[in-house]
């Protein structure tokens, strides 16, 4: 089927009066989250993920993607009127967001954000719609070893990207590796780990260790922190940017775009990377970089617009390979297997539905947003006023509700309940639960492969190497590695002098922002922006 | 209105549990006497029936559970209410019957070879002597599949090859404790040929490992998207598993390609319930889905060619499971 048909089916698919429904919903429901801090997308699509079993598959995926591109919009409106990101993506936007606020110019911050949102998001649909079916012909050769190379590079690049601090990290990823071991092994039948426990024998469910983590784990947390009531002083007018607004602002949304979209598709890309390398790219671009930090529209625009873009294009990898780029795309992946969907290279083919069905409502979605952004910000902005202790609860009820719905096993809220505390003390001592979940899922993926191709190859290591595809991943890896152990060390000799400017901003930020705790929010507080390379890395 | 909608499984799924809870303390005489001649079960059914299928809504087994239900319900006029108690490869959903009394009231969907041959591996709660099966629903013969630009045509050259090359032909099979991979094993022990069995989870895995190249043949359930592959000529079967040839796969059988022993992998879909259960349970039982078998919407639903040609009751049904075990039960005890 040609690209033309494909999308003509999906939006036969997207304009059906119910999943039309459905992407509003999700858009709705993700600015709403993006706006109330504490609640970012990865805690929200954990916690209604049981509830989309109702429905049909594409439909569930449509209501989700929503979820997650709808909160990239939500987010920006309180970093730019209370300094506060609503979720992680959202932390560079504070620097200059916050400060064009205060100079009366949040009117334009968040149009500028909305528009550049919606040409970023739109960008990487028309990227996914163009790349992801040839990518998934490609994929239909991959075999065994080129799923470990990819997942091994996925648990990599997570582990080192865009967190605080790489070694918890690696802890986390470890312990997420470990767990995913539980249960009966796939290439023997033997069970390990389960102490004759049956509920055991598959293993902890994935959504209700992710709902546990980041669903309870988040509520917990929040409910420790005290309430403070916060007071929207700015007044919004002029909400559409002025000429030369768009004018400064239109690299920065060109650069975001396509960045955005190609940070996406790698492993742990989506949302806070992208945004800062759009920051750091932006910065470094300027004729002078001293606006930055002091309100630059660039700074607000070239962001917002690469975490809209970054989560679209993290779709590629889920509906071409099967393999979830970050954790809300893990759980996405959950949904689609629950709905007894196998996302794979297959998908575009047997699913044609579900595939081109969840790009066009992209498209929708998107405009949606557009509509729903701009003219209703003052409304979104009276959303802060729910108090956190009735959310709390009622988001408890829901998760409990929703994850014994999921196998009618009463062993699953105890998992939630175990995880849940578990997510808690995590956030307490800054370890960060999205490498564990996502090494948790691909894990399983990758002990599975890896097995498999030694029974492939008669037990020959070499096959990883020989095979041109996964030879190249493998050899990326290695490149990865020596390039951050380098820098590394240059970093340790040049500890004395004084932090980066960039440092300085997130430091400032840091400690205003709110810990919270979607899985892209690995540099939430007091994190270092990315290094020149555009990779962020731990500097302390 | 959504809040309202997805909660409602959680509260109807809490008030069967209530219900299958009252129906334990009710069934508690009945359990060991076993026999028919109760007042309370001559007129069965009296009230609704919980069908439990032991894997994953939307699979084909649920697929099955719920054509089946949906028929019995028709035909007695009680309501039946499927429950999905998925884990263990169907252990979970076994043990949640048992739990729930042999008045006839509880059954559960079963796969056979799985729910035969997982309590002769691990202690899983469950023996085989706990059920009784009742009737075969569907039947979904497995076949021995080759990409189309393979460079074995025929049955006969393939096991040639692995003949005079053990091991080096890879097999993807749908699992290690599946049917597929069991038989590839006696293959090797009762007959010599050996290839290398590489487990996958499920159908689409597998399609993808053989249009990649990155397996020699598939050993697959032939569910209707393998069949779909077949037409398309993106598959080319080479044998299939049952005792007889099946008339939708132009294959010979796996027994005459010279191995008459091997014609045990065969997904079975069946209904069963708890051991101890009165016999006229079984026999209203075993009649209703006679009757539904017949009806050519439920042929339809379930896929015509996997509905057994001639019904398979109670009896027949046991002594299918008990073959298998004899077959089986050596290689997993090892």
């Amino acid at each position: 089927m040609g690209i033309l048909d494909g999308i003509g089916q999906g939006f036969a698919v997207a304009l059906d009066p119910i999943n039309l429904l459905y992407v509003f919903l999700g858009v709705l429901i993700g600015t709403v989250i993006g706006v109330l801090p504490g609640l970012g997308p990865t805690a929200t699509i954990a916690l209604l993920l049981p509830l989309t079993y109702e429905v049909e598959p594409v439909t569930a995926v449509i209501l989700l993607a929503g979820i997650y591109y709808g909160s990239m919009y939500g987010g920006t409106i309180t970093s730019v009127l209370l300094q506060l990101p609503g979720e992680a993506a959202s932390v560079v936007t504070t620097f200059d967001g916050y400060q064009m606020a205060k100079q009366g110019r949040a009117g334009p911050a968040l149009g500028i954000a909305a528009v550049g949102s919606f040409i970023g998001g739109t960008v990487a649909v028309i990227g996914l719609t163009l790349l992801a079916p040839p990518l998934a012909d490609l994929a239909v050769e991959f075999g065994s070893q080129e799923y470990v190379a990819l997942t091994a590079l996925g648990i990599l690049l997570v582990t080192y990207l865009g967190t605080r601090h790489p070694v918890k990290s690696l802890c986390m990823a470890a312990l997420g590796l470990l767990l995913a071991t539980i249960g009966q092994d796939d290439i023997t039948g033997t069970t390990r780990f389960t102490f004759g426990q049956i509920a055991l024998f598959d293993g902890f469910d994935f959504v209700a260790v992710a709902m546990g983590l980041f669903g309870v784990g988040e509520i917990l947390y929040n409910v420790e922190k005290t309430e403070k009531a916060q007071a929207i002083k700015t007044k919004l007018k002029n909400v559409w940017p002025s000429r030369k607004d768009f004018r400064d602002s239109s690299g920065a949304i060109a650069r975001g775009s396509v960045m955005g979209f190609f940070i996406g598709v790698l492993p742990g890309g989506g949302g806070v990377i992208s945004s800062l390398a759009s920051y750091a790219t932006e910065k470094r671009r300027a004729k002078d970089p001293s606006r930055f930090g002091k309100g630059a529209i660039e700074g607000v625009a070239g962001p917002e617009t690469a975490n809209n873009a970054s989560s679209t294009s993290a779709f590629i990898p889920l509906l071409t390979l099967g393999i979830p780029a970050n954790v809300v795309l893990a759980l996405i992946f959950g949904a689609l297997l629950v709905q007894g969907i196998t996302p794979g290279p297959q998908l575009i083919s047997q699913e044609p539905e579900i595939f081109w069905g969840v790009i066009a409502s992209m498209y929708i979605g998107n405009l949606m947003l557009l509509a729903l952004n701009i003219p209703l910000v003052g409304v979104f902005v009276q959303l802060l006023r729910v108090r956190s202790g009735i959310l709390a609860a009622f988001a408890l009820l829901v998760t409990m509700a929703g994850v014994f719905s999921v196998n009618n096993d009463s062993f699953d809220m105890w998992v939630v309940l175990l995880f849940g505390l578990v997510g808690w003390l995590m956030k307490k001592t800054g370890f960060e639960p999205g490498p564990l979940v996502l090494a948790f899922v691909l894990g399983s993926i990758l002990e599975t492969n890896f097995r498999r191709s030694m029974l492939l190859s008669g037990g020959e290591f070499s096959t990883f190497i020989t095979r041109p595809m996964s030879g190249t991943i493998f050899a990326l890896m290695a490149l990865v590695i020596i390039i951050s152990v380098i820098s590394g060390i240059r970093k340790r000799r040049r500890r004395s002098r004084p932090a980066t400017p960039g440092e300085e901003d997130l430091a400032a930020t840091g400690t205003t922002a709110e810990p919270e705790g979607t899985p892209g929010n690995e540099t939430t507080d007091e994190q270092a922006p990315p290094a020149e390379s555009g990779v962020p890395r731990d500097r302390s | 209105m959504r809040r309202f909608r997805a909660t409602a499984p959680a509260l109807l799924a809490a008030s069967v549990l209530v219900l299958t809870a009252c129906g334990d303390d009710a069934a508690e005489p009945e359990t060991d006497a076993g026999g028919g001649g109760d007042a309370a079960a001559a007129d069965y059914p009296t009230e609704s029936i919980t069908l439990i299928v032991p894997y994953a809504a939307g699979g084909p087994t649920d697929l099955a559970g719920r054509t089946i239900g949906s028929c019995i319900e028709e035909e007695l006029g009680q309501t039946v209410v499927v429950e999905n108690r998925e884990g263990a490869s169907g252990s979970v959903g076994m043990q949640a019957m048992l739990a729930g009394g042999n008045d006839g009231y509880t059954l559960s969907l079963i796969a056979v070879p799985a729910s035969a041959t997982n309590p002769l591996q691990d202690d899983v709660g469950y023996t085989n002597e706990d059920y009784v099966p009742i009737a075969v629903v569907t039947e979904i013969p497995s076949a021995l599949i080759v990409g189309a630009d393979s460079q074995f045509s025929t049955a006969e050259e393939f096991f040639q090859y692995a003949e005079e090359n053990p091991g080096e032909l890879n097999v993807g099979v749908p699992g290690t404790t599946t049917s597929q991979a069991m038989e590839l094993r006696r293959l090797a022990e009762e007959y010599g040929v050996e290839v290398t069995a590489v487990p996958f989870t499920g159908n689409a895995e597998m399609t993808t490992a053989i249009l990649g190249g990155n397996v020699d043949a598939v050993f697959i359930n032939s569910s209707q998207d393998v069949l779909e592959n077949i037409e398309a000529g993106s598959f080319l079967p080479l044998a299939v598993s049952p005792a007889e040839p099946v008339d939708y796969i132009d294959a010979p059988t796996l027994a005459e390609s010279g191995f008459p022993e091997l014609t045990n992998s065969v997904s079975v879909f069946g209904l069963a319930a708890p051991a101890g259960v009165p016999d006229n349970v079984v026999s209203t039982l075993e009649e209703t889905v006679d009757t539904c078998l017949q009806k050519d919407d439920v042929r339809e639903q379930l896929g015509e060619q996997y509905v057994p040609d001639e019904f398979i009751d109670s009896d027949a049904f046991s002594s299918r499971i008990d073959s298998i075990i004899e077959a089986y039960g050596p290689i997993l005890q090892e």
